[in-house]
């Protein structure tokens, strides 16, 4: 959607957004800046259906930090310092998460070139880690490589005997300049990049970045483009909730289903490879609407997705009803729904949390709102209820299938776009992908080019879940743990 | 427990049995030239242009000569598979393959034109493999620095469908113990030292797999600030895996031609300070 904007003193700042934030009708969905000169806050409204943004100038490199009250706001000033040389002053918790340690240490990469030298001052991005004091405790340091196949960062416990005290965690070591890429690349070219940012989410990212470029173009896609678009959106939901409970069952051990379920996944990619053509749906969503024609696959589309369905909830049921695997993840990596509610979770973390929050309930994308689900919501905020969140949701987005294949396919499956962008625009897409809110916020300059493009990846807000959910568990839950997370590395580290 | 064996046995082997098959339709595979196809310096421009990661590169046709540089070329390395080029290129001189065995020792031998076409690759015998630098048996430690689509199709490679183990292909939680370092993603800056390590840590002799686009040349990266610039930059890499992501059949293509490199391959003593 096209985004109005509200300029404000930077004495204003927390009195205007801490009452936008603290409701359940409204979050923070983005607080960054365009070039390191002002602060620009997303803010979205989900009763009205709708977002705004506030916009504040900044003379200096400093602010003063709007974590103490709203902190929904500390992983974003942990970006701005990083990204922009911003510093939130008075963060409670101010570290180095997004640009590693190997990167010179006043390197701001988002922050406009010509003004580097009002940075000299500074304090250089910090990468202390916490350190639990007293008698007995001791450090255990695992990462950036993990043991299995998966994505890099460090992780330090600080644990007490069997019991975790503390979980530091420290990301960026994926950072590949998506932002930056996103502003130099032509714009008809941005999607593929868009996509890169977490290609297990390559149509939720292909679908916010299509829906924030539709706004700014003020193009319309045809009902058949939606519903293709729905599609997409919901066969990734399926097979990675898939992988997720899957992944769940290899560390616990329960290496039948694992298996059975990792092939299972198979097929749902399969689902994948038949609507686009590649397995992850690479370039299948693009500004105007889909890349390719569903021809005369869908009846094929819907039979394998029946068949699917029922061999999934066999697995997941067998999953859910056996006792080990009930008392290892019962009451493991629990966040309450008050911090839940407090840092912003989304997805599935904050629905297992009690938060009834689902993007698609709330912004246009693909056929949502009018086909959205009920929020599968849970209460306990263990690993055992985000569990039964994803599957919840496979039956559910099983059933958008069914839905969506029984509409009418109308229209093309892309319209022709003009070929300049607006100037001095901004739009976003705001999209629930698999594991929850994702936003692509774009900006347009006096000149028509993508001047900033942010990416908020749902993890970017659940991370902080992960380090409170690991508090007071057992060492050996800490994988379990982050595993009914399942959390993106890239999507975070951009 | 006993459901989960009715079910299994219900359904009996889902495993692949043909090895690195050709994908079907409507799978996009990765673009190639066709030989003797005639093609126009307009047309190669128009897919130059049309590449997002200029892959393509197309100059002047007047002066072509055996030994000039070729004025077409295709790089399988820095593609990322969109097929915009096949779309604004009708007339057929860029097709798309679908073979999963995509896997090159060289990176020379993923930059296409078309005077060096390949030929038809011969069918993978397992005998062959037998004899190679490891045998019957590779270990392979999965470092991921990207955007995870790599590491899910190589986790895939494992799964009861494709399932690599049968070839004598391991995954190892520890580079102590692998003989193959396996990188996806463009390597970005922050992964420079890890890598290193985890590749110092390899007994000899070693081998590095650059596993997809990102790997091979940084892909949509490239050339950023971020130093994101692909593997070769940081370790010699012995195997090339293009495609974006490769196909888990590609991956597995890739470590079977690991498992065959000769055993005058083996570099005792290849040091980091001269990749």
């Amino acid at each position: 959607m096209r985004l109005a904007c509200q300029t404000i003193g930077s004495e204003e700042l927390t009195s205007t957004l801490k009452p936008l934030t603290a409701t359940d009708s409204h979050r923070l969905g983005l607080l960054t800046s365009l070039d390191g000169r002002q602060l620009v806050a997303l803010v979205l409204d989900l009763k009205g259906r709708t977002a705004g943004l506030v916009r504040c100038e900044l003379d200096q490199c400093h602010y003063s930090s709007l974590t103490p009250l709203i902190p929904q706001a500390h992983w974003f000033e942990r970006a701005l310092k990083d990204l922009f040389g911003i510093t939130p002053a008075g963060h409670p918790r101010l570290k180095s998460n997004f640009v590693p340690e190997a990167f010179e240490a006043t390197l701001a990469p988002l922050r406009s070139a010509g003004d580097r030298g009002k940075l000299a001052g500074e304090p250089p991005r910090d990468f202390r880690f916490l350190r639990v004091g007293g008698e007995g405790v001791y450090e255990v340091p695992v990462g950036p490589i993990h043991a299995g196949v998966i994505e890099p960062a460090h992780f330090r416990l600080s644990c007490l005997g069997e019991f975790i005290c503390n979980l530091e965690l420290r990301l960026g070591f994926l950072h590949r300049g998506v932002e930056r890429r996103l502003t130099e690349v032509s714009w008809p070219n941005a999607r593929f990049v868009a996509e890169a940012a977490s290609s297990d989410t390559a149509a939720g990212n292909a679908l916010a970045h299509a829906i924030a470029m539709e706004s700014l173009l003020e193009v319309e896609v045809s009902p058949r483009a939606r519903h293709l678009r729905t599609l997409a959106l919901e066969v990734e939901r399926i097979a990675m909730h898939i992988a997720d409970i899957g992944g769940l069952g290899v560390d616990l051990g329960f290496l039948g289903v694992a298996a059975g379920l990792s092939r299972l996944r198979g097929a749902a990619v399969g689902l994948a490879d038949l609507l686009s053509g590649s397995r992850f749906m690479r370039g299948y969503i693009c500004p105007g609407g889909v890349t390719l024609a569903e021809g005369g696959r869908l009846s094929q589309l819907r039979a394998q997705a029946q068949k699917l369905r029922r061999d999934v909830r066999g697995f997941v049921q067998m999953f859910l009803d056996n006792a080990s695997v009930q008392e290892r993840l019962t009451d493991t990596g629990k966040v309450s729904r008050g911090l839940a509610r407090d840092f912003g979770l989304v997805g599935v973390a904050a629905r297992a949390s009690g938060i009834a929050y689902d993007a698609r309930q709330h912004f246009l994308h693909g056929d949502y709102p009018p086909l959205a689900p009920a929020p599968a919501v849970e209460r306990g905020g263990d690993a055992l209820d985000r569990t039964r969140v994803r599957a919840r949701e496979l039956e559910t987005s099983f059933s958008i299938l069914e839905a969506v294949l029984d509409e009418e396919f109308a229209g093309e499956c892309a319209v022709a776009l003009p070929q300049a962008l607006p100037a001095n625009e901004a739009a976003c897409g705001i999209v629930e992908a698999f594991r929850g809110e994702l936003i692509h916020l774009i900006f347009t300059d006096a000149r028509g080019r993508i001047s900033r493009y942010a990416i908020k990846d749902p993890s970017f807000n659940n991370w902080t879940g992960m380090a409170i959910a690991a508090r007071n568990n057992l060492i050996a839950d800490f994988p379990v743990a982050n595993k009914s997370f399942a959390l993106s590395y890239s999507g975070h580290d951009l | 427990m006993l459901k989960l064996l009715f079910y299994l046995i219900k359904n009996g082997c889902l495993t692949q049995r043909k090895i690195c098959p050709s994908l079907d339709e409507p799978a996009l595979g990765l673009p190639r030239l066709v030989p003797g196809k005639n093609w126009t310096e307009q047309a190669a421009r128009r897919c130059a242009e049309a590449c997002p990661t200029q892959a393509i590169t197309a100059g002047d046709r007047g002066g072509e000569s055996p030994s000039a540089s070729p004025a077409l070329t295709l790089d399988l390395g820095k593609c990322i598979g969109c097929m915009l080029c096949l779309k604004v290129c009708p007339s057929g001189f860029i097709v798309a393959d679908r073979s999963t065995r995509t896997a090159t020792t060289r990176r020379e031998d993923l930059v296409l034109s078309p005077r060096s076409l390949p030929g038809p690759q011969e069918a993978l015998p397992q005998k062959e493999a037998a004899g190679g630098l490891f045998g019957k048996s590779i270990s392979v430690r999965v470092v991921s620095t990207g955007c995870s689509a790599c590491d899910l199709e190589v986790a895939a490679a494992f799964n009861p469908i494709f399932d690599a183990e049968r070839f004598g292909i391991h995954l190892t939680a520890s580079p102590r113990m692998a003989d193959v370092l396996l990188v996806t993603g463009p390597a970005g800056r922050g992964m420079h030292e890890p890598l290193k390590r985890a590749y110092e840590a390899m007994p000899e002799p070693r081998i590095v797999i650059a596993a997809g686009t990102c790997a091979i040349s940084g892909g949509v990266h490239a050339g950023n600030y971020s130093q994101a610039d692909g593997v070769g930059a940081v370790l010699p890499v012995d195997i090339f895996i293009p495609g974006c992501p490769p196909h888990p059949w590609s991956i597995i293509h890739g470590i079977m031609e690991a498992m065959r490199l000769p055993l005058d391959r083996a570099r005792p003593g290849s040091s980091l300070n001269a990749p």
